[in-house]
């Protein structure tokens, strides 16, 4: 029950706020760009359905793991820099029941951008066979990879208490992990193309996506991605964990 | 005793903050906690409060041992610490509502207006705190370690900042909630004026160590609480 007065607080702070809504807008508004690019340029109209829905939801992911990684720095170090904390810690609540109110409030920012992107999905994607397949794959792997990146981004916030610098990581870590939409088919072949690919849970979803969006493959043939990315999951949650545990003012 | 502080030690790398510090708080105290900048006050009040650990020492607070049992013991007391923040964004109603539920207090709007109008800021429920003044943000801080009618209140510099009205106001406050409902009051304080009005004990820190303690009428025959003070402290500043 603390964990969800901790959740409400985050939402109201960080989400229902006139910063938040400016974010959906435009992410609501690159959405509309895109897919109108995707349906009505001359030569991005060529790309078969399946290419598009890939791409499009390349980016939603990207958004997603992008804004987890904002919301996560703030978590504890903004908290700190406003003098905010320590009022948090004097109460009864344990520091993992404010760490989860807080990731809660993460998960909630990633359904409303995925919920934004639907409609989009249904329109580029639309008479594509692997849609629904394809949208129940992002739900699934966008929302532990948002839960991946604030998890990690949120406990690096604990650790080093500074908003800043927190930022500056992440950031960091979000080029590295975007890596791969950046590098060529070629370069993605290349030793390090590949070590990217395997040890990168992002470039695992994204890879899964155009399995499964393009490729038609079935489950058997992800499971391997899918089970690192699980991995990832449980780490970044550990590290969350014994970062918050070890926080002091 | 309601706090009970044995050999207390805590260090940040080289520099040794509380070096085993030693002391009790009988119930219903209120106990002045003094020193120079620097001696240890605020760490040993984030130790009292279960927020931060100690390398070693113990420390009981109404019996529950604050390393082992840190939930219990945040249960039964609050703090109004030094650099208090506040969600500005949230009216004052709001800001007592979300810390009230925190401590799994039933609080009805009308119990958060008498706790707002103890403290003169009735009228004043539905206003963002982003338009308050400093004093009475440092009121509202105030209020806000009270929701849960704790039985020990920690204090770090309450009154700075305020005017001589609120200052007043405030000392009301904590005489009555020490009288009327038996709260002790860990008072950490540069205004000697402060103690001198409201506890009946106290104990100097210095360098991390109590250099006196002891009850304040008795400590005032061998001088005045300035004298006391810097005689205690010897280079102390306030």
């Amino acid at each position: 029950m603390k964990t969800a007065y901790i959740m409400q607080k985050e939402i109201r702070e960080s989400i229902l706020t006139p910063k938040g809504f400016l974010w959906y807008i435009i992410t609501s508004m690159i959405l509309s760009a895109l897919s109108y690019l995707f349906l009505t340029n001359s030569e991005l109209s060529l790309l078969d359905q399946g290419q598009m829905l890939y791409r499009i939801m390349n980016f939603i992911t990207a958004l997603g793991v992008l804004m987890g990684l904002v919301f996560g720095a703030d978590a504890f170090a903004g908290e700190i820099e406003r003098g905010t904390l320590e009022a948090l810690f004097l109460s009864p609540v344990d520091k993992g029941e404010i760490a989860l109110g807080k990731l809660g409030a993460v998960l909630t920012n990633w359904g409303i951008i995925f919920a934004i992107s639907l409609p989009y999905l249904f329109v580029v994607g639309k008479g594509e066979q692997n849609l629904l397949i394809g949208i129940a794959y992002l739900a699934i792997l966008g929302t532990f990879l948002a839960i991946i990146f604030s998890a990690f981004s949120m406990g690096l916030s604990a650790r080093i208490k500074s908003m800043k610098n927190s930022l500056i990581i992440s950031f960091f870590v979000f080029l590295l992990a975007g890596a791969p939409i950046f590098l060529s088919a070629a370069q993605r072949r290349t030793w390090f193309g590949r070590i990217l690919d395997f040890i990168n849970p992002f470039a695992g979803a994204i890879n899964t996506f155009d399995n499964v969006v393009i490729d038609s493959q079935g489950f058997s043939y992800q499971a391997g991605r899918v089970a690192i990315i699980c991995g990832y999951l449980l780490l970044s949650l550990w590290f969350l964990k014994r970062s918050v545990s070890r926080l002091e003012m | 005793m309601i706090i009970s502080v044995e050999n207390l030690v805590k260090k940040y790398g080289d520099y040794t903050a509380l070096d085993g510090l030693n002391f009790t708080v009988e119930h219903g105290d209120i106990f002045g906690f003094l020193g120079p900048n620097g001696a240890g006050k605020t760490t040993t009040i984030r130790i009292l409060t279960a927020i931060i650990k100690a390398d070693s020492g113990n420390v009981l607070i109404e019996g529950h041992n604050v390393f082992k049992e840190p939930l219990e013991v945040k249960k039964i007391t609050n703090a109004f610490p030094e650099s208090n923040g506040y969600y500005e964004w949230m009216t004052a109603r709001e800001y007592l509502g979300f810390f009230a539920n925190l401590y799994g207090e039933k609080t009805s709007k009308q119990d958060i207006y008498e706790l707002l109008e103890v403290v003169g800021l009735h009228g004043k429920e539905e206003h963002l705190i982003r338009s308050f003044s400093r004093g009475m943000k440092q009121r509202l801080g105030i209020v806000r370690a009270l929701v849960n009618k704790p039985k020990l209140l920690f204090l770090d510099e309450p009154t700075n900042g305020l005017d001589p009205k609120g200052r007043r106001d405030i000392h009301d406050l904590l005489i009555n909630l020490n009288r009327k409902h038996g709260t002790t009051i860990f008072l950490s304080t540069h205004l000697l004026d402060d103690v001198e009005r409201l506890c009946n004990r106290i104990a100097i820190i210095n360098y991390g160590k109590i250099v006196r303690a002891g009850e304040l009428d008795r400590m005032k025959g061998k001088g005045t609480i300035e004298d006391i003070f810097f005689l205690s402290t010897k280079e102390g500043t306030l």
